[in-house]
């Protein structure tokens, strides 16, 4: 009978699901976000391609960062949020009310625009986040394979018990990277994650980019139009809080469809 | 040029008023001892001042200003002198004027020493602006010496006076007919025990709250609520602690018994305030890019306060605890009613028994000083006290280098 009651209340509360098209990881379907009364993002409908780099290029305060903590409700956080619409990951609604936000932020990973490195040792920075989620692993085997991923090892390998903030800002970075990969995402977002580096730093950060689109599906906010021809497949251009236009990196640069796409690709914006 | 007209106008205007006080001054007061002091420094910062604007007027040297700086610190000093007999006993050298013995003539003299000793600071660089910033600088070092002056009297008085009655003796010797023989050991065990036990109540108390204003709150009716409490509590004499404490706990919760654990529950609500302020300030240090970091990477929320937030906010939070701690191992008002009996109450002997504590036996001693002979008692215990809130104090600072080396 209570087996009975419990199931009944599991269907109740299970999440609303839908199955989205081979090779596509993510997409919003008519989201929308207001930070109060202001809308922020208007009706947004984008698709996310598995193991692709997604770009979002546009001007500052169009929106692009809020879309992206929008992939993983980190926009919660801000009291006065009201979002509409859906955003589905692998079918799986995550703006529905019974979704956990700590289960979408496992599957899905955030580099910040500003390195944020605990104050604790390089290694427990990794550990960090398998030690929160429970996760059954080797500490030191997680430590050297994140660091490894992120191509940090030769720099670190010695000092790993030294606090992370005595790495330079570009080791920093790639330390969040790393991170990120602890709790082995399934998406990674990078809100500008090169924009506090030197060009040295952001040359290798793009490297890892490539490299990490084998087993990831990244989606990369930059300002820096050069950066997201180096590195997406697939780019997204915002205005004001619209989805302008969404389509191959090479299209988006070479023939936009839409005349301020073109505007601000060729720096001729007002 | 301007700058220079308007230093002497106001040297001016100051040697003109200081004559006119000086003047009403001994007008107004008979005895030939004040007037013979006080006109003599009047005379003398005049003459400078007006020596001073004559250099400034005539010749193109610069030497005046050293004059008026000069004026302006014996009009300083002159303005000080008055708390002179009540800070150092001058008695035996047969002194017993106080020079300016009138406070608004005191404080008029050295905000006018202040601020002419201000203004000279301008020709210091050739009315530059390089002149203003010294200016400013001198005002600055100049509060802190006001600031640390009459705690380096306060200390050296408790100390010269209070070292010869610290014995082994009167640290380890029970009270003695009402503290004229015999230690304060009872006293200082208690003030220990209460201390401690009072830290132990507050800090999870305050901390707590901390976290929840800091943390958990959203800006509404609740915040304000709770931190409208707070700031009311810390604006609440400790006398109205001590009657709260005394109707609360012990008529209420421990049948009319005073006891250590009223007095720390007291003392506890006392320094919520401090602790709960110190800890939120601490946690509000914590940079957001932190939390995010850790919300992002699959932490709960409370995850992210207990291992994020919360351990490099600790130093803030224990110095707050412990400034909290020290003041109330000096309170007498809150205990004299929850915690204290008399001079002869023994060693704290458990929770619900009450105690004797260092400030309150000071208090009795005071009372006894003109009926028995306990002042030395007294200004040893005062140094007592002195000691042990300035070792929590230190401990504060110890901890919080240790924990700084962590992180
Ligand atoms: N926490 C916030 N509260 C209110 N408005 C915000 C907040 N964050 C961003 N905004 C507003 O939302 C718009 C988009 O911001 P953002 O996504 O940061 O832009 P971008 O990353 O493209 O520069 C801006 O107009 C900004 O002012
Ligand atoms: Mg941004």
């Amino acid at each position: 009978m209570i087996n009975k009651v419990l199931e009944l209340l599991k269907e109740e509360k299970a999440c609303q699901r839908i199955s989205l098209p081979p090779g596509i990881k993510a997409k919003t379907s008519g989201f929308s976000l207001w930070y109060g009364s202001t809308k922020a993002l208007k009706d947004i409908n984008i698709e996310i391609k598995e193991n692709k780099v997604t770009a979002i290029i546009g001007p500052s305060g169009c929106g692009k960062s809020t879309l992206l903590r929008c992939f993983n409700r980190m926009n919660d956080t801000i009291v006065s949020v009201r979002t509409e619409g859906n955003i589905w990951l692998d079918g799986y609604d995550i703006y529905d009310d019974v979704t956990d936000c700590v289960d979408i932020r496992r599957k899905v990973g955030m580099v910040f625009q500003k390195p944020n490195p605990f104050p604790f040792s390089i290694a427990n920075n990794i550990y960090y986040g398998c030690q929160v989620n429970d996760m059954d692993v080797e500490k030191d085997e997680v430590v050297e394979r994140c660091l490894k991923q992120a191509a940090l090892w030769e720099e670190v390998k010695d000092r790993l018990s030294e606090n992370a903030l005595s790495l330079s800002g570009g080791q920093q970075q790639r330390l969040c990277i790393a991170r990120a990969l602890a709790i082995e995402p399934e998406v990674i977002l990078m809100d500008e994650p090169c924009s506090a580096l030197d060009p040295i730093a952001t040359a290798k950060i793009e490297d890892l980019i490539h490299e990490l689109k084998k087993d990831y599906t990244v989606v990369i906010v930059t300002h820096n139009m050069q950066q997201a021809a180096r590195v997406s497949d697939y780019t997204a251009y915002m205005y004001l809080g619209e989805l302008i236009e969404f389509g191959k990196t090479k299209q988006i640069f070479e023939k936009p469809r839409e005349e301020n796409t073109e505007k601000y690709i060729t720096g001729r914006f007002g | 040029m301007s700058g220079r007209k308007l230093i002497a106008l106001w040297l001016f205007v100051v040697s003109v008023v200081v004559a006119l006080m000086g003047f009403w001054f001994m007008a107004t007061r008979a005895s030939m001892d004040y007037w013979v002091m006080a006109g003599s420094l009047i005379l003398i910062s005049i003459t400078c001042y007006l020596s001073g604007v004559h250099h400034y007027l005539t010749t193109k040297n610069r030497h005046g200003r050293y004059i008026i700086l000069y004026g302006s610190v014996v009009l300083m000093v002159a303005g000080l002198s008055i708390y002179i007999p009540d800070v150092l006993d001058l008695r035996p050298w047969e002194i017993y004027t106080r020079i300016p013995s009138d406070f608004f003539f005191s404080f008029f003299m050295l905000i006018i020493g202040i601020l002419s000793s201000y203004v000279s600071f301008r020709p210091f660089h050739n009315f530059t602006k390089e002149g203003a910033q010294s200016g400013a600088y001198y005002i600055i070092h100049l509060s802190i010496i006001f600031t640390l002056f009459p705690l380096f009297l306060i200390m050296f008085n408790i100390i010269t006076r209070g070292m010869g009655g610290i014995t082994w003796e009167f640290l380890t010797e029970d009270i003695v007919s009402m503290g004229e023989k015999g230690g304060v050991y009872p006293a200082i065990l208690g003030t220990l025990a209460m201390i401690s036990l009072t830290a132990i109540i507050v800090l999870p108390l305050g901390v707590g709250t901390a976290i929840y204003l800091a943390e958990y709150a959203r800006k509404g009716l609740a915040v304000r609520v709770i931190r409208t409490a707070v700031n009311i509590l810390q604006g609440t004499p400790s006398i109205v602690h001590g009657l709260f404490g005394y109707a609360f706990f012990v008529l209420i919760l421990f049948n009319g018994q005073k006891c250590l654990l009223a007095g720390a529950l007291t003392l506890a609500i006392l320094t919520l305030p401090i602790v709960t302020r110190s800890a939120e300030e601490a946690l509000n240090a914590v940079p957001g890019e932190l939390r995010d970091a850790s919300l992002a990477l699959g932490a709960t929320k409370w995850q992210t306060i207990k291992k994020v937030v919360i351990p490099p906010s600790m130093p803030g939070i224990l110095t707050g605890t412990v400034l909290g701690i020290g003041r109330a191992a000096g309170e007498t008002a809150p205990i004299m009613f929850t915690a204290v009996y008399f001079s002869g109450t023994g060693t704290p002997s458990g929770l619900l028994r009450p105690i004797m504590a260092l400030p309150y036996h000071l208090l009795s001693l005071y009372r006894l000083v003109g009926y028995r002979d306990v002042e030395p008692q007294a200004w040893a215990t005062a140094l007592l006290l002195l000691i042990i809130v300035l070792g929590i104090n230190l401990s504060a600072i110890i901890v919080r280098e240790k924990y700084r080396q962590r992180f």
